[in-house]
């Protein structure tokens, strides 16, 4: 469990939120959900060009067809 | 280029494009951590929740072959008869990704029960997100999340979206919710 200075956090981010348009705090959340999403891809395109690679990432896709129930 | 979609985010453009294709065939709801990213919760994830219609396979067929036309492909089979019969009628979720890439990826499942098919029927566009996208109700998507979901994060998003809509939540409605999914889903 997290300490109570995140959970403070998450209420002072949402307030910030609540209170400015999106055109101010998207500037704030987009580099953080799109430099993960990048990143990522850089990185499985690095892998796909070592010894194995291929068969890890299919590996790793492997991982995602998961019997699911939600 | 267009500050509209400057403004989007991977997650967002991704989101779009898909349903764009899927709106097509059938009526869509958007749920789960999308919702409160869309809304301005500052975390990552890897993957968008879809529920869908309980569409037949035929219906099924023509919409994975358009997603392919899109530039998307399915992670569990590129053959749609294998897709539903094998997952989507087992109540089992599928994912698209775009061609060649692992993430993000559209979790997308057929609606299986009276309470998947109510969160369609009350599906709503949410201004507040700046997209143009179906989404469950915010307090489906907090009832879920309390009730059902229940980690850390998922506890996190229902207090962001709580604080978001806190002048216009429906608190009768969420403890509805919440009864119906321990009838249907916690029994």
């Amino acid at each position: 469990m997290r300490d109570k200075t995140h959970a403070e956090h998450i209420e002072l981010w949402a307030e910030f939120v609540k209170t400015h348009p999106r055109s101010v705090w998207i500037k704030e959340v987009k580099p953080l959900i799109d430099s993960q999403i990048i990143m990522a891809n850089k990185f499985y395109e690095r892998l796909a060009k070592t010894e194995g690679g291929m068969e890890k990432i299919k590996r790793l896709r492997e991982l995602r067809i998961r019997k699911g129930v939600v | 280029m267009n500050r509209e979609i400057k403004e989007r985010t991977i997650l967002d453009a991704f989101a779009e494009d898909f349903v764009h294709v899927v709106q097509k065939h059938t009526k869509y709801i958007i749920v789960s951590g999308f919702v409160a990213i869309a809304h301005g919760r500052s975390r990552g994830t890897e993957d968008i929740d879809i529920i869908i219609e309980k569409i037949g396979k035929d219906t099924f067929m023509k919409m994975h072959n358009d997603l392919l036309l899109a530039g998307f492909e399915c992670i569990q089979s590129e053959y749609p008869e294998v897709i539903y019969d094998d997952y989507l009628r087992d109540k089992t979720s599928v994912r698209y990704v775009r061609k060649g890439l692992l993430i993000p990826d559209m979790e997308l499942k057929l609606a299986k029960d009276e309470l998947d098919e109510y969160q369609i029927k009350t599906r709503k566009k949410l201004p507040l997100t700046g997209l143009d996208l179906y989404f469950s109700s915010i307090e489906m998507n907090i009832a879920f999340k309390e009730e059902l979901l229940r980690s850390e994060k998922d506890m996190e998003d229902a207090k962001h979206l709580r604080i978001i809509y806190s002048d216009t939540l429906d608190e009768k409605e969420i403890a509805k919710i919440k009864a119906d999914i321990r009838r249907l889903r916690l029994s």
